[in-house]
């Protein structure tokens, strides 16, 4: 690739999806495979923009499906490339299958997904359903509050899932439309210093090694099956200490600083809330405004769901005298796959016994205001003064009907 | 029978790394019917080895009436069998009804 730009970072006004789509250029893929959807769609289209100005020297296959495109992607990595592709609700529906598959295979396959609401009712806008349902496929999840976040998880996401002790595929997750499609000034890194990070992709086993040659996807029975899925469990455990040092080496390269979760206003905090991606601006807005009338409340925010940093999790809300956990998806029946996450680090791994409280939020792109978040944080308070969580447990917030 | 491997003895994502490893996995424990030559009325015409989805019919070689060289069949390997009955079933001696050079029976467990 010759017209690589050196320099200096650049400061740019661009948008969630935009960033992302700039990462892949930086990065520079051998093989991207994927079919467009909203919101995703800007990623596929900026970059289709990069093969065709020979900005890049990926192959780019347009692919008549998802479920193509996970299929291609999966190929590719097992013939020994460097594989990107994007999507979005529906579309990471529709690649169900093949999400399994990846990881099985242990291919390190990179997406780019920006959450949207699954169908029913039809919907284009933001909650985290689509992750979410996918969480026990065996990617990595690494989730973004900003387009920043998401640009820094991509740039890190080929030297975590190509990691030997790791080798699985990874998702970053950003928010629809909030972060995808707002414009951000962020700091746009130097392409040659990204590709320096990013380094080299050493093929594993490929399938186009005539001189070696393998067999990858054969059948798997009663005999090695659960052997060759403990393997891939730990990928995944691997993947809290890789993820960790990957993170320390972007910060010594890039200069900022990123963790298995970011921990706000947290060491003193009697209520802690717990979130997932754009929502914790806000949060972290209104725990500013009410840390100066001096309530002590924190935020936790998620940024590795998979694999969950359980024990660090637990120890990092010892302290804590009641924990509200804030889901953007919903499990029905049941409470919400973060809370039930949070519930199980705290119960294991924290020193203290904090009141636990789920709620859900957001469902399809319903707005979580300030207003809301301090209304959160009051009831937490009640909940705190009175020792119990009652009948404010399982809340659905901003719902019409419900009193929240 | 092979060892079987420990998880970290495997390489990562079940990629196979020897070619035609798949001559070791024993396929004839899921079988529960056996085809059986009967030597004495095969014209070894080789219809069930080209059948066989398994190369399960084996051959040897031997001279025909003519004084030439050919393969004529030797056995099954139970070890590959999976007792589908193709070769029962595609056998010409079979089709004519006034003999059976392969026999069909139930396996002994």
């Amino acid at each position: 690739m010759s017209n690589l730009t050196t320099g200096k970072p650049k400061i740019v006004p661009i948008t969630g999806a935009g960033a992302c789509a700039q990462a892949m250029r930086q990065i520079n893929p051998d093989v991207v495979a994927a079919f467009p959807i909203t919101p995703s769609t800007q990623i596929v289209e900026d970059f289709s923009t990069f093969v065709a100005n020979g900005q890049v020297d990926t192959e780019f296959v347009t692919v008549e499906s998802e479920h193509s495109a996970m299929s291609a992607c999966i190929g590719a990595s097992a013939a020994g490339g460097r594989v990107m592709t994007a999507t979005s609700s529906a579309g990471m529906a529709y690649m169900w299958e093949l999400l399994y598959v990846a990881a099985s295979m242990r291919q390190p396959v990179l997406m780019s997904l920006v959450n949207r609401a699954l169908t029913g009712p039809i919907n284009i806008h933001c909650d985290h359903s689509d992750s979410m349902g996918a969480r026990d496929a065996g990617w990595i999840q690494l989730y973004s509050e900003t387009n920043q976040e998401a640009y820094d998880n991509l740039v890190m996401a080929a030297r975590i899932a190509e990691h030997p002790d790791v080798r699985l595929p990874l998702m970053v997750c950003q928010d629809g439309f909030i972060i995808s499609h707002s414009i951000q000034t962020m700091q746009l890194e130097d392409d040659k210093a990204v590709k320096a990070f990013v380094g080299p992709h050493l093929p594993y086993h490929s399938i186009l090694d005539t001189a070696k040659p393998v067999t990858w996807g054969a059948l798997d029975l009663q005999d090695y099956y659960i052997e060759h899925k403990r393997g891939q469990e730990q990928g995944m455990r691997n993947a809290l200490r890789v993820i960790q040092e990957v993170s320390d080496d972007f910060a010594k390269t890039f200069g900022r600083q990123y963790n298995l979760f970011e921990d706000y206003r947290l060491e003193d905090a009697e209520i802690v809330l717990v979130a997932i991606n754009s929502v914790a601006g806000e949060i972290k807005e209104v725990i500013d405004e009410l840390r100066t009338k001096g309530e002590k409340v924190g935020l936790l925010k998620i940024r590795s769901f998979r694999p969950f940093p359980y024990e660090q999790i637990g120890q990092a809300l010892s302290n804590a005298k009641i924990v509200t956990v804030l889901d953007r998806s919903a499990s029905f029946g049941a409470h919400g796959p973060l809370f039930t996450e949070i519930s199980t680090a705290v119960y294991n791994y924290a020193s203290g016994r904090p009141l636990l409280m789920g709620h859900t939020f957001g469902l399809g792109g319903r707005e979580l205001t300030l207003r809301h978040i301090e209304h959160v944080i009051s009831e937490s308070r009640i909940c705190l003064d009175k020792g119990e969580v009652g009948n404010r447990q399982g809340m659905w917030l901003n719902v019409r009907g419900d009193k929240s | 029978m092979t060892t079987l491997k420990t998880w970290q003895e495997l390489p990562h994502g079940g990629v196979i790394l020897e070619a035609g490893s798949a001559a070791k996995y024993e396929t004839g424990s899921w079988r529960t019917w056996k085809p059986i030559t009967h030597r004495e009325n095969c014209i070894h015409c080789l219809a069930c080895w080209e059948y066989c989805p398994e190369d399960a019919i084996v051959l040897e070689d031997g001279i025909d009436h003519a004084g030439a060289t050919r393969k004529f069949v030797k056995e099954v390997n139970y070890f590959h069998c999976k007792g589908c009955g193709l070769c029962v079933r595609e056998c010409p001696v079979n089709k004519e009804g006034k003999a059976v050079a392969l026999g069909f029976v139930r396996d002994e467990v």
